[in-house]
């Protein structure tokens, strides 16, 4: 592929201390996102899977190894060039929503715009015109509680397009999601992806949803074990 | 509502969602604060009344004594007050005969000159009957005592002679507010006009007599202000023979006790502050723990850690402001109810509202619950975004340095919490040593207690693991909930071990304190004086006393020797007492050298306390005397010096054994030198009579005295002792008045502490509800768990407030410390009820939840 990819890993790996004994969640990836791409993250249970999202997000850093992202090194820097990084060039959708349960649906999707100093009215008006595209718009003022899973969760996707960044990381969106539900927010992510043109990053177990990806990754023991491009059809 | 910045709107919005939780937060601040401002308030209000009654006792704020008229430069000095503001009267006391007509001969006197329309400045002269001084006293009338009128057979309007004027009796003075602080209280007392003195013609040239200048200064809220120590230090250049006294010093009762309250009441109002500081850094902390996830969330959608920490702050800072607020209001009330409920015992002019102490004690409470919170809130920094995806696992364990460099700003801000706890601490008390102390105390503790949670920590792990026999289920999950990872077992013990320590001090404090003051002034302490008997009279007198039975405590008749010292270990007063270059003999000299009229004791009376060397045993035959702490300061005097003493003629010399502080003032005999009976014995004596009678009695025994002994005269003190045994009982009423308050608030906020830590075990109950335990056996979990933690920061609590509270207590309350092993033993069982049934009553909602409830939200 001839561009720049937007993400690049070299031998990463990834150990935590569970307090008696080291384990070691990732052993050595490397791996090239590029951009436009829809790529599904697959795996079994404790394969890696959500580490490796962390990972690309920058939430987290690396034991060893390097991630860049834009070109940029990201493996070593620290928590608030994270934060801002993350602010500017990612966006979220979790499979327990995360969304901010004290604030509203539209003060949740307007969060990141005035985390980054963005408070007018264009983004006042941004947020509504997300709210209304995934179909809340009668929704705005309810809290996280007064809201069906579904519908939280198209809260969260309509935060993670707020700032329209460039990689959208999504961890089991439709996890938490009867399959109705989770194939109408899968429908939504897609459509608003292709909408703000962003590159895609989903972990599933799914593999109907990982289907719809163009690119299939799947870990196992912390190993990439496959690599699959769907050629277009 | 809404706010330009982005972090005022995420605060606003998290504080209006989690407003019931922040009630807690509000009510920790509110309990401080409206403590602190409340006591400040009422002790400010305490403070003006025992000054008022101390002003009363010597009837102006600042008085000079000398025994010369004032001299033109000194008129010009006294003028220069008078000039910005101050007040002045003059009183002249001098001893003259009285008669009344020819049948009887005349008595001795005590004449005192007065201006009835500015004396008294504070307390009033009351007559019987019952005019006002200033109508019933004129250039031609007199007040008189009423064993003068006994001793001339005279009644009101009866007319006496006195120098070269006749005058009318207008009244018998039945309280003098001053009478105690004015000199020659020979014979019984008149009262004239200085115009009246005049008219006598008894003062000329040389005449002996002593002038007393009044002054009163501004009242607070007047335009003009007179600094006390400024004015006297001014006037101390212009009279520099002359005693000048203050109304800070009239009675060294009041004087202590004003002292030690003032001291007492701002410890108490600090402690109440940090013990509420405490309550809100345990309730901050929680908070911020419950949102961890919110937090990971704000760091993931790209926030800042210092923009988190801004938000958190900023959050708190409402909290605080709005905590303060409330405290304001409780403070108000709280000074409005102290006087309410301590109406029936003293009287209390309305206190006036102190905006100034309403601001302080905002500004105190939200700076503590600031500095006090930021533990908590620079703990955001470490919240990895990453845990969203993974809960409660470390990272690989960096290495000790790289631990170290970590830490350096939790120890930065813990000498930032604790240099701003002694700014305020300083500020509180007016006392940089103070504050100094008060944080060293508290550093202190705060380490000892970290390293006892460190120690129990390891060492219940170990006794769990290596346990030969199978504890019960409930035990061993209680103590494995203390030392499980993620547990906040030591930040609750930390806190309640503080909030203990500071509680404990209040009472170990109060009760040591409470002990001193009372001991100030006993009970049987005499109002009612006899003087110049002789010792033809000495059994008759005995007699006469042992034949009533009217008296509150035993009658006393103690010797009097008038005797000379001469040397201390060979050296003259005189010589010991050379004034420093420059500094005019006068005083110094003459207390030196002076005849005192000294007694012997037997007993050590209780006001009495020996502060080095020992007292004598009755038997003891040798010489012995007991020397007062200033004097021996003074003279240079040591237990085991040698005096050599001068009486009628006669040397003696006397073993120092002793030297004391007196902690009342019993007229009669010097206090400065105390005798063993046989130092004095074979020397001429008079004696002295003190008897304690209900003031309603005291007429009566002056009649019957006179009846008998007409050359003895009886001084009345009995209203001027009941003004000084209010003071105290006053003083001692307040005390445990406020300290009661102060741990009733400490009580309430450390169990909201404990019930502050109630939502980490939410999820822990579900589990165990979901695989099948009881409520009974989560209750028995949770009991092991808190007994646990109360009884160590009770014992805890306990060592520390008694280290800290005989610091406090030797060094700046100057009264003696004592171990007190019921009230630690105490402390321990009721932390530990305390901690378990917060946790209990926390813990009820828990219990009836729902476990799917729980688990779902997770």
């Amino acid at each position: 592929m001839p561009s720049q990819p937007v993400l690049s890993l070299q031998s990463v790996t990834k150990s935590i201390d569970t307090g008696t004994h080291r384990v070691d969640i990732l052993r050595g990836i490397d791996l090239e996102i590029h951009p436009g791409e829809f790529v599904a993250v697959m795996g079994a249970s404790g394969s890696g899977k959500s580490t490796l999202l962390g990972l690309l997000a920058g939430l987290d850093s690396p034991t060893t190894g390097s991630i860049q992202l834009d070109g940029d090194e990201i493996s070593r820097l620290g928590e608030d060039a994270l934060s801002e990084l993350r602010g500017r060039k990612i966006g979220f959708v979790f499979q327990s929503y995360q969304l901010i349960p004290t604030l509203t649906a539209e003060e949740n999707v307007l969060l990141p715009a005035e985390l980054a100093g963005e408070t007018g009215e264009q983004a006042a008006t941004r947020a509504r015109m997300l709210l209304t595209t995934v179909g809340l718009q009668d929704r705005l003022d309810h809290y996280p509680v007064q809201l069906s899973g579904g519908e939280q969760q198209r809260v969260a996707l309509a935060r993670a397009f707020m700032r329209k960044p460039p990689l959208l990381l999504a961890d089991e969106s439709t996890g938490n999601l009867d399959s109705i539900n989770g194939r109408q927010i899968l429908d939504l992510l897609v459509a608003l992806n292709s909408q703000e043109g962003a590159t895609l990053v989903l972990v599933t177990h799914d593999r109907d949803l990982a289907a719809l990806a163009t690119r299939i990754i799947t870990l196992r023991d912390g190993l990439v074990v496959s690599d699959e491009r769907k050629t277009p059809e | 509502m809404t706010f330009a910045s982005p972090a005022w709107r995420m605060a606003w919005r998290e504080a209006r969602a989690s407003a019931p939780k922040f009630a807690f937060v509000i009510f920790g601040v509110a309990a401080g604060v409206g403590a602190l401002t409340g006591v400040r308030g009422f002790s400010a209000a305490f403070h003006e009344a025992l000054r008022r009654e101390a002003r009363t006792l010597m009837a102006a704020d600042l008085t000079i004594r000398q025994f010369s008229p004032p001299t033109p430069a000194q008129d010009a000095e006294a003028a220069k007050w008078t000039a910005r503001g101050a007040r002045l009267t003059l009183i002249t006391e001098t001893i003259s005969m009285l008669g009344a007509d020819d049948a009887a001969p005349p008595v001795l006197v005590s004449v005192k000159a007065v201006d009835p329309s500015a004396y008294p400045f504070y307390g009033r002269v009351r007559l019987e009957p019952g005019a006002a001084l200033a109508s019933a006293l004129t250039a031609s009338t007199m007040a008189v005592s009423d064993d003068l009128l006994l001793r001339l057979n005279l009644s009101t309007g009866s007319t006496v002679k006195l120098g070269n004027a006749e005058f009318t009796v207008c009244g018998v003075v039945r309280f003098e507010p001053d009478r105690m602080t004015g000199s020659l209280n020979i014979g019984p007392r008149i009262m004239i006009t200085r115009d009246g003195l005049d008219r006598s013609g008894l003062m000329i040239f040389g005449s002996r007599a002593s002038h007393r200048l009044l002054f009163k200064l501004p009242q607070p809220g007047a335009p003009q202000r007179i600094d006390v120590q400024q004015m006297r230090d001014s006037l101390k250049k212009a009279f520099p023979e002359a005693m000048i006294v203050d109304y800070r010093e009239t009675h060294p009762l009041i004087t202590r006790a004003l002292d030690r309250s003032t001291t007492f009441l701002s410890l108490v109002s600090m402690i109440a502050l940090i013990v509420g500081a405490l309550g809100v850094a345990t309730a901050i902390h929680a908070h911020i723990q419950q949102r961890l996830d919110t937090i990971a969330i704000l760091k993931c959608l790209g926030a800042r850690s210092a923009q988190v920490i801004r938000i958190y702050t900023l959050q708190t800072l409402l909290v605080g402001v709005a905590g303060g607020l409330a405290g304001v209001m409780v403070g108000a009330a709280v000074q409005r109810l102290f006087p309410v409920l301590l109406a029936r015992y003293f009287q209390f002019e309305s206190i006036p509202w102190n905006p100034s102490f309403a601001l302080e004690g905002m500004a105190a409470g939200t700076l503590v619950a600031l500095l006090f919170t930021l533990p908590p809130l620079l703990a955001i920094r470490d919240v990895k975004p990453a845990l969203i995806f993974r809960r409660e696992m470390a990272e690989v364990k960096p290495k000790l340095a790289a631990r170290l460099r970590k830490q350096l700003p939790a120890f930065a801000a813990a000498a930032v919490i604790l240099a701003g706890l002694g700014g305020v601490a300083s500020w509180l008390a007016e006392s940089f040593r103070m504050g100094a102390w008060f944080v060293g105390g508290l550093a202190v503790a705060l380490l000892l207690l970290a390293s006892v949670a460190w120690l129990l920590l390891r060492g219940l792990r170990l006794f769990v693991r290596l346990s030969p026999f199978r504890l019960p289920v409930a035990l061993r999950h209680g103590l494995a909930n203390i030392y499980r990872p993620g547990n906040h077992a030591p930040s609750v013990l930390v806190s309640l071990g503080i909030g203990v320590m500071f509680t404990l001090t209040i009472f170990l404090v109060q009760k040591s304190l409470l002990k001193e003051v009372m001991g100030a002034a006993p009970k049987g302490m005499p109002n009612v004086f006899m003087i110049n008997i002789t010792p033809r009279d000495h059994d008759a007198v005995r007699e006469f006393l042992d034949s009533r039975s009217d008296y509150l405590a035993p009658p006393r008749l103690n010797p009097l020797v008038p005797v000379r010292l001469l040397s201390v270990d060979g050296k003259s007063p005189d010589e010991i007492l050379q004034p420093p270059p420059g500094q005019p003999p006068g005083q110094r000299r003459r207390r030196g050298g002076c005849v005192r009229q000294v007694t012997w004791l037997e007993d050590r009376p209780e006001d009495i306390q020996v502060r080095k060397g020992a007292w004598w045993r009755k038997d003891d035959t040798a010489a012995l005397v007991s020397v007062s702490e200033g004097t021996a300061g003074r003279l240079k005097i040591e237990p085991g010096m040698t005096l050599r003493w001068n009486s009628t003629g006669r040397d003696f010399d006397v073993r120092v054994a002793a030297i004391h502080r007196v902690q009342s003032v019993r007229p009669g005999a010097d206090e400065e030198f105390l005798f063993n009976r046989a130092a004095l014995a074979g020397l001429p004596a008079q004696y002295f009579g003190a008897v304690r009678l209900a003031p309603a009695k005291v007429a009566g025994f002056q009649r019957d005295s006179y009846r008998r002994f007409p050359t003895v005269t009886v001084i009345n003190a009995a209203d001027v002792m009941n003004i000084v045994q209010e003071v105290v009982d006053q003083t001692a009423l307040v005390i445990r008045f406020v300290s009661a308050f102060a741990i009733l608030a400490g009580a309430i906020i450390l169990a909201s502490t404990v019930a502050g830590t109630r939502l980490r075990r939410t999820r822990e109950s579900a589990v165990l509800k979901t695989l099948g335990a009881r409520r009974a056996r989560l209750i028995a979990i949770f009991s092991v768990e808190f007994a646990i933690l109360g009884a160590t920061a009770g014992l805890m609590g306990g060592a520390l407030a008694t280290a800290f509270s005989s610091t406090l207590l030797t060094r700046f309350l100057d009264a003696r410390f004592q171990f007190e092993l019921v009230p630690n033993l105490v402390t321990i069982l009721l932390t530990t009820a305390l901690a378990v049934t917060a946790g209990w009553l926390a813990s009820i909602r828990i219990l009836g939840q729902r476990p799917l409830e729980v688990l779902r939200d997770e």
